[in-house]
């Protein structure tokens, strides 16, 4: 009889070296050996190897509900288990009270062995009486109080005991105190099955379900007991390995070492886990227990009884283990004794017979034998590997157990990605004296994720009129949010790690929106009624993935979506979820002050302003949806540019606009092929755009026909006055009242496009700070991209990345921090119990008692006092200070020397104003303003040189000559710079800022006479093409606030250009906002090559006082020479009509810079140095001439740890290397909703084995992804999946000699090779590089090991242990060169 | 044939299959890492396999070495475990 399948739908574990599931996850895939020599504190000998928790043992004991005065005397393994439980439930996302908690059991394996707070019991009661028993019979002189007082120093050593703490030595607590804590019903308990104990609580959750007793049960084991008398007893067994190495089935096989560890799993019937939206894990389909019979002793395991086990299990499962695709993945015993692999062996050989090969492995290898949770230890990993589609490997296993060869397993060096149809994978784990358990877990079947209905997220909330203030609120918050503070925190559901981002963020003090869920504004933009709240109502959108089910069951209300296939269907989908939504926002208490909608969406802003039901704007949407049907084939597609990017490309076609949504996105419309030729020729030009999966005219005058039909219906509804003011997009201003008028627009609003940027702007204009997205999409990222640079909140009340009340949340969270007071009851009036953060590392071992310094005395002895060695040292540091003195007063004696240098300390913090100056624009809110790479501007450095100068001369600067600025100094990471100035003659000093920078400062008793204003230009001037601020706003030029002293550009022209200043009070901010016009100068006026960086300067002549900040100057700047590689210019500034300053021969270096970097220079976010290949892989090329120009690029790219690797590289494969890591982050980019992304929140690396990997930095979440890179010369290519596996190689044609033929290709895959043997032979090795890479192992070394069975001009068949692997080829020409790019599909494995 | 021997020789024959790349700066040496300082791809590495068979004989047999080794060893692969093999090889020849 089969079972019921179980699903995992949690899990949770702390194993040595693994805090958590994802470093356990990572810790297996990569190998790593977390068995190490035993760690003080233990009281073992340090020679002892095994696997320990050491610092890692470390709980917050207030937090799980225990006294500290309790923990002596608390075993530490209770306090584990619930701590791994908290976190399981959490996995889970079952926060408490989500099911029946009387329906909740806890079933736990836990040996019956001496643990560390029994052991420390033991000594208190026993061992302390019989230390003074012993003392008493040997020394019989002893009085009795003496020995008393012994006995009692000895117990206290142990700790201070508190009245019923003993209750936390009972050994069952383990399971019985998670179900105390959480308030469970369900059965709660330990069983003992020695080494089988964890699968035993496996196997009894499972019945537990099946019989229905319990909804959800927690299964697991914990142990944790490093006892000198467990090493004692399995090293007197002989079980114990000599060498301390845990190498199951290798000839190294040499016994077992001890570990500790805690793991649980969270399991419900999968019906109900499909029916809650659970994330599943693994299914348990079987389980299995069975006994020794027959023994040769209680040592020896028997094979026939473990295989009992087994077959009992997959009987369960209802499924024959002799089938030959059976099973993936055998996640063995394997306790590397002797006796125990040979045993598993030859029961998985009688077990599972021949069969395909498939591949085992025991965690074991890695953290030891767990004993009792080792069970549970093998089950996580393998639940890991079946959800991931990883097969793990086991190190040192190339010197395999010569059992396996009988067997259909093996074990695998190095992770490879799992193929095949239903990845299953079985675990073993068997106990002393002949018990045996066994499990068969496979991957969860696909199914949909309906929603689930949750408790509200904890939220914290703070507020503060400092940020010091707010600080110390972080440290120990109030338990209710107190709103009198003028800046405000709110952090959703807060953890140790986003506790810790938000001290940084409130030092920093700047807003921080949404990121890790933190909202912090220090001057809420809508406190004091001053901002306002827009709703804005969406419209249709490519997607449609409303997250809002458990919004409407806790509104009570039902909400019937008809989908997204058609017009109408989708139309009123959008609508239904915008109008719950609405009133859900409502319903927490947020009032909307105005009303606005994209597209459609204004209709149903409509409707919520004049108060339509459903029933009366449906029959609209469903006229609209019949009309537009009939208009003939357009279509509409998304364009990643704004209008005036586009606008260029639509002259002569029938494409227009429709809807003008940000500055880096609109959307045309227009007849089908049309737009296909569009987007070929956008793409052409590195632009992305996507047909949209819907079709009409909405919003051109190609709807004009069918406008009557919609009129008749609109005339449907009555109009009503308005109740909350409803905006336009069409006429940019409030709708008007008379019904006339408003017939009269909604005819507009179904011909014109929707002018939703400038809607923003103007309700920006209108005092709106808060914008929120009222309905599925991503409206709030266009405002986002609208309202860059100016103070707003923009967010979406639902995400298909959050459950809906988690979403809206949020939002509250996020409009309480802008200073809004919802009062809703999603946000709770109470603080979340923080955990303070007093956690605990709890003693897992039993070190021997010592009585401490004053031992003696008990005694009655003094003991020697420590002071002898005092008073010497007090003399030598006597001695020391008068040599010290000596030494001083000998330097104060010498004469000046001829070089003075000084030190000077340069950071971020010294000089904040330098976050206004950095080469690569960061994130808004961006935690780590270093990664922005931070200089100190030429200028900044001259006012360096001349302060170094100062205390050397006297009068005032009055000049700065031959300045040469050798080398950008960055401040981030910190530098100490050594400043040396030498005397030339009396009044000039020669200054060198070592490394970075040198001058001559000449000094006077006063300032010269000022020479005459420079007479306007003789040549023609124009009107610049910018102003000042939209030079700043649009990133032609890189300086923040600080830096941005220009305020008006006057004129320009061939040879000249002319400007107001206002001084900023940032160092050397006046002169570098004169430098800027330079700049502007060759924005507009140079072909290309227009970024541009100071090296030198002949003369800077000053003729009075630096100008306060605020003071206005007037600039002249004359053009003396321009090179391909230079630009030369002498400034002017003028000020009160007198000249202040003037700059000689101001010389810049023009770096390469075509306009895809000039873009990505401008706009990070969003523009995107790789192209992307048809075929859906990135591809980046070389778009500089020099190792400066590229390293700005990198700088832009990469994130520090990228940075340094990046330096590292050889200077042969670095340029290759950057292309690689380039086209990555572009690839998957491109595959992110949010139309912002900078590359510098994305990090690389890869793996010991050579494979990428790529995460989100600083709260940027990115979606599963399997990637590829390949480089090759002057190319990168980049693949980037959901899913894998992937792989990807490009390699450049050319023809190779005989042998490297014969070493790269088998005799058969030359027969193959066509008649151009250098485009076969490329094509071939690319291909299968590819395949290897997919594959996860590479060619590893050896070409003959993947071989092309089948290919053609575009396409081959590579063979390979896992199946035959289809790999796309194509060739791609690039600067006179041929290359093959090689990619595997996404179905990869032929049939 | 001494390791040193050995060594100079597969530094030539790297700097042949680099084909006149400068490497400037780095020597090779027994420490020099294949990916790390060389940047050599997998394809370099095949025609430095049939580089050495030219040179020594068919028994070597850089693949046959190579796939005794896990794939973190490939990737950390050094000029001197390269001319160790190749010694061992002709040693034993």
């Amino acid at each position: 009889m089969t079972v019921e399948p179980v699903a995992v739908v949690g899990m949770a574990v702390l194993f040595p070296g693994a805090p958590d599931l994802d470093t356990y996850w990572r810790n297996i895939v990569t190998g790593t050996d977390s068995v190490t020599e035993a760690p003080p504190g233990y009281g073992l000998p340090a020679s002892r190897r095994g696997g320990f928790l050491g610092d890692l043992g470390t709980v917050d004991p207030a937090a799980l509900g225990v006294m500290p005065a309790a923990l002596p005397l608390t075993e530490p393994d209770q306090l584990i288990a619930l701590h791994v439980a908290n976190a399981a439930l959490a996995d889970a996302g079952l926060e408490p009270g989500t099911c029946d908690p009387g329906r909740i059991g806890v079933i736990l394996g836990r040996g019956g062995y001496l643990t560390p707070a029994l052991s420390r019991f033991d000594q208190r009661v026993r061992g302390a009486h019989q230390l003074a028993h012993t003392l008493t019979e040997l020394l019989p002189d002893l009085d009795p109080d003496t020995a008393a007082r012994i006995r009692d120093a000895f117990a206290d050593r142990l700790g201070p005991v508190s009245p019923g703490a003993e209750i936390g030595l009972v050994p069952n607590l383990a399971a019985a105190r998670i179900a105390h804590r959480h308030g469970f019903g369900g059965p709660a308990y330990t069983v003992d099955g020695a080494c089988a104990s964890s699968l035993l609580a496996v196997d009894q959750a499972v019945a537990e379900l099946a019989r229905d007793r319990c909804d959800v049960v927690l299964a697991g084991g914990v142990h944790h007991a490093h006892d000198a008398t467990l090493w004692s007893v399995f090293a007197g067994l002989g079980a114990v390995s000599p060498t301390g190495r845990s190498r199951p089935f290798t000839g190294a096989t040499d016994g077992l070492v001890i570990g500790e560890g805690s793991g649980i799993v969270v399991l419900k019937r999968l019906a109900d886990a499909r029916r809650d939206g659970d994330r599943v894990y693994a299914v348990v389909r079987g389980t299995g227990v069975s006994g020794d019979a027959g023994a040769a002793s209680l040592m020896n395991p028997v094979s026939a009884g473990q295989a009992a086990a087994l077959r009992q299990a997959w009987s369960a499962a209802g499924l024959d283990p002799t089938d030959p695709d059976a099973v993936g993945l055998i996640e063995a015993h394997g306790t590397a004794t002797a006796a125990g692999d040979a045993c598993e062996l030859a029961t998985l050989r009688d077990v599972f017979g021949p069969g395909n090969p498939a591949v085992l492995g025991s965690v074991k290898a890695l953290i030891g034998h767990t004993m009792p949770a080792a069970g549970i230890a093998g089950f996580v990993k393998a639940a890991l590997a079946v959800h991931h589609g990883v097969l793990p490997p086991m190190p040192a296993c190339d010197d395999p157990h010569p059992g396996l060869a009988a067997t259909r397993f093996r074990p695998i060096p190095v992770a490879r990605a799992w193929f095949g149809h239903t990845r299953r994978a079985a675990v073993n784990a068997f106990g002393f004296g002949g018990v045996n358990a066994h499990a068969v877990l496979e991957a969860a079947p696909a199914a949909g994720r309906p929603p689930r209905v949750r408790e509200p997220l904890p939220v914290l909330r703070l507020a503060a009129d400092t940020t010091d203030e707010l600080a110390a609120l972080l440290d120990r918050p109030p338990a209710v949010p107190s709103g009198t503070g003028r800046m405000r925190l709110a952090i959703v559901a807060p953890t140790a790690r986003t506790l810790a981002t938000a001290r940084r963020v409130v030092a920093a003090g700047q807003p921080w929106r949404g990121r890790q869920d933190i909202w912090f504004s220090p001057r809420p933009l809508l406190a004091g009624g001053q901002g306002r709240i827009a709703f804005l109502y969406p419209g249709l959108e490519g997607e449609f993935e409303p997250r809002v089910a458990d919004v409407a069951a806790r509104m009570g209300r039902d909400l019937p979506l008809p989908g997204a296939d058609g017009l109408h269907a989708h139309g009123v989908s959008v609508y239904r979820v915008s109008r719950l939504l609405d009133a859900a926002l409502r319903d927490q208490g947020v009032r909307p002050d105005v009303l606005a909608g994209h597209s459609l969406g204004e209709w149903t802003a409509m409707a919520v302003a004049a108060g339509y039901h459903d029933g009366e704007l449906e029959p609209v949407l469903e006229e609209f949806a019949d009309a537009v049907r009939q208009v003939p084939d357009v279509v509409f597609a998304a364009i990643g540019a704004g209008t005036g990017t586009v606008e260029p490309f639509l002259a002569g076609t029938g494409v227009t606009v429709s809807h003008d949504n940000a500055p880096h996105q609109c959307v045309v419309c227009g007849p089908s092929g049309e737009v296909g030729k569009l987007l070929l020729a956008l793409a052409g030009n590195g632009i992305t755009g996507q047909v949209l999966p819907f079709r009409s005219g909405f919003h051109t005058p190609r709807l004009r026909p069918y406008v009557h039909r919609l009129t008749a219906a609109a005339e449907l509804l009555d109009t009503r006055p308005w109740r909350t003011p409803l905006w336009s997009a069409t006429t940019l201003a409030p709708y008007p009242d008379e019904p006339g008028a408003i017939r009269e627009l909604f005819v507009r609003h179904l011909l014109e496009p929707v002018r939703f940027r400038a809607l923003v702007e103007r309700l920006h204009a209108d005092g709106v700070r808060a914008f929120v997205q009222v309905g599925p999409g991503g409206l709030a990222s266009l405002v986002h991209d609208v309202l860059r640079g100016h103070d707003h909140l923009a967010i979406a009340a639902t995400t298909p990345r959050q459950t809906g009340l988690g979403r809206l949340t949020r939002v509250l969270a996020a409009l309480w921090a802008e200073g809004a007071e919802p009062g809703g009851d999603l946000l709770a009036p109470r603080n979340p119990r923080s955990s303070s953060g007093a956690t605990v590392r709890l003693s897992l071992g039993n070190p021997v008692v010592s009585l401490g310094e004053d031992a003696a005395a008990l005694l009655g002895r003094t003991a020697v006092p420590a002071g002898s060695g005092d008073h010497r040292a007090a003399a030598v540091a006597a001695e020391t200070a008068r040599a010290a003195a000596d030494v001083v007063a000998a330097v104060r004696r010498r004469a000046a020397p001829a070089t003075t240098t000084t030190r000077r300390h340069l950071s971020l913090e010294r000089l904040p104003y330098l976050r206004d100056h950095t080469f690569v624009q960061l994130p808004p809110g961006w935690p780590e303003p270093g990664d922005g790479f931070p200089v100190v501007p030429a200028t900044d450095l001259i006012r360096h040189l001349c302060d170094a100068a100062r205390p050397t001369a006297s009068g005032v600067v009055t000049g700065v000559h031959d300045a040469g600025f050798d080398r950008w100094l960055a401040v981030a990471p910190p530098v100490t710079v050594t400043f040396a100035v030498d005397t030339d003659t009396s009044d000039r000093r020669r200054v060198t800022a070592q490394g970075y920078a040198r001058a001559t400062v000449a000094f006077s008793g006063a300032y010269p006479p000022a020479p005459p204003v420079w007479p306007q230009p003789a040549e023609p001037g124009r009107a610049p093409r910018l102003t000042a601020t939209e030079m700043y706003a649009g990133r032609w030029m890189f300086h923040g606030p600080a830096y941005q002293g220009v305020t008006g550009i006057d004129g320009i022209g061939a040879r000249h250009v002319h400007g107001t200043l206002t001084t900023p009070a940032a160092g050397g901010a006046l002169l570098d906002s004169a430098a800027q016009l330079v700049g502007y100068w060759m924005t507009e006026e140079l072909d290309g090559d227009n970024r541009a960086f100071p090296v030198a300067l002949t003369a800077l002549r000053l003729y009075g006082p630096d100008p306060a900040p605020g003071e206005t100057l007037t600039c002249h700047v004359r053009i003396v020479a321009v090179t391909g590689g230079t630009v030369t210019a002498d400034l002017q500034l003028v000020h009160d009509g007198t000249v202040w300053a003037e700059m000689h021969g101001w010389r810049l270096h023009r770096f390469t810079s075509d306009d895809a970097v000039r873009a990505v220079d401008r706009s990070p976010g969003t523009a995107r140095l790789a192209r992307r290949h048809e075929a859906g892989w990135h591809w980046a090329t070389t778009h500089w001439a020099d190792q400066a120009s590229r390293d700005l690029i990198a700088r832009t790219y990469l994130t520090p740890a990228e940075w340094a690797l990046y330096q590292r590289r050889p200077a042969r494969g670095r340029n290759a290397w950057l292309l690689g890591r380039i086209a990555l982050k572009d690839a998957v980019r491109t595959m992110l909703t949010d139309p912002e992304v900078f590359p510098i929140e994305l990090d690389t690396g890869n793996d010991e084995a050579g494979r990428p990997w790529i995460t989100g930095r600083h709260g940027r979440r990115l979606p599963p992804l399997a990637v590829s890179i390949a480089h090759h010369g002057s190319i990168g290519v980049a693949l980037a999946r959901p899913y894998g596996p992937v792989g990807i190689d490009v390699l450049e044609v050319a023809d190779r000699d005989d042998a490297t033929v014969a070493a790269a290709l088998t005799p058969a895959e030359r027969e193959l090779l066509g008649a151009d043997r250098a485009v076969g032979f490329t094509r071939f090795f690319a291909a299968k590089e590819a395949a290897g890479k997919a594959l996860g192992t590479g060619l590893g070394g050896n070409p003959h090991t993947l071989r092309v069975i089948a290919a053609s001009d575009t396409e081959a068949t590579v063979a390979t242990t896992a199946g035959d692997l289809r790999v796309r080829l194509t060739d791609l020409h690039h600067e006179g060169r041929r290359h093959v790019v090689a990619w595997t599909t996404d179905r990869e494995v032929l049939p | 044939m001494t390791t040193e021997t050995v060594l100079a020789e597969i530094g030539d024959l790297i700097r042949e299959v680099l084909d006149g790349y400068d490497l400037g700066a780095v020597p090779i040496t027994p420490d020099t890492s294949f990916d790390a300082d060389l940047a050599f791809e997998s394809i370099d590495l095949v025609v430095l396999g049939t580089l050495l068979t030219e040179r020594y004989g068919p028994g070597i047999d850089v693949a046959g070495f190579l796939s005794t080794r896990t794939l973190p060893e490939i990737i950390t692969l050094r000029v001197g475990d390269l001319a160790g093999y190749v010694t061992a090889r002709l040693e034993h020849a």
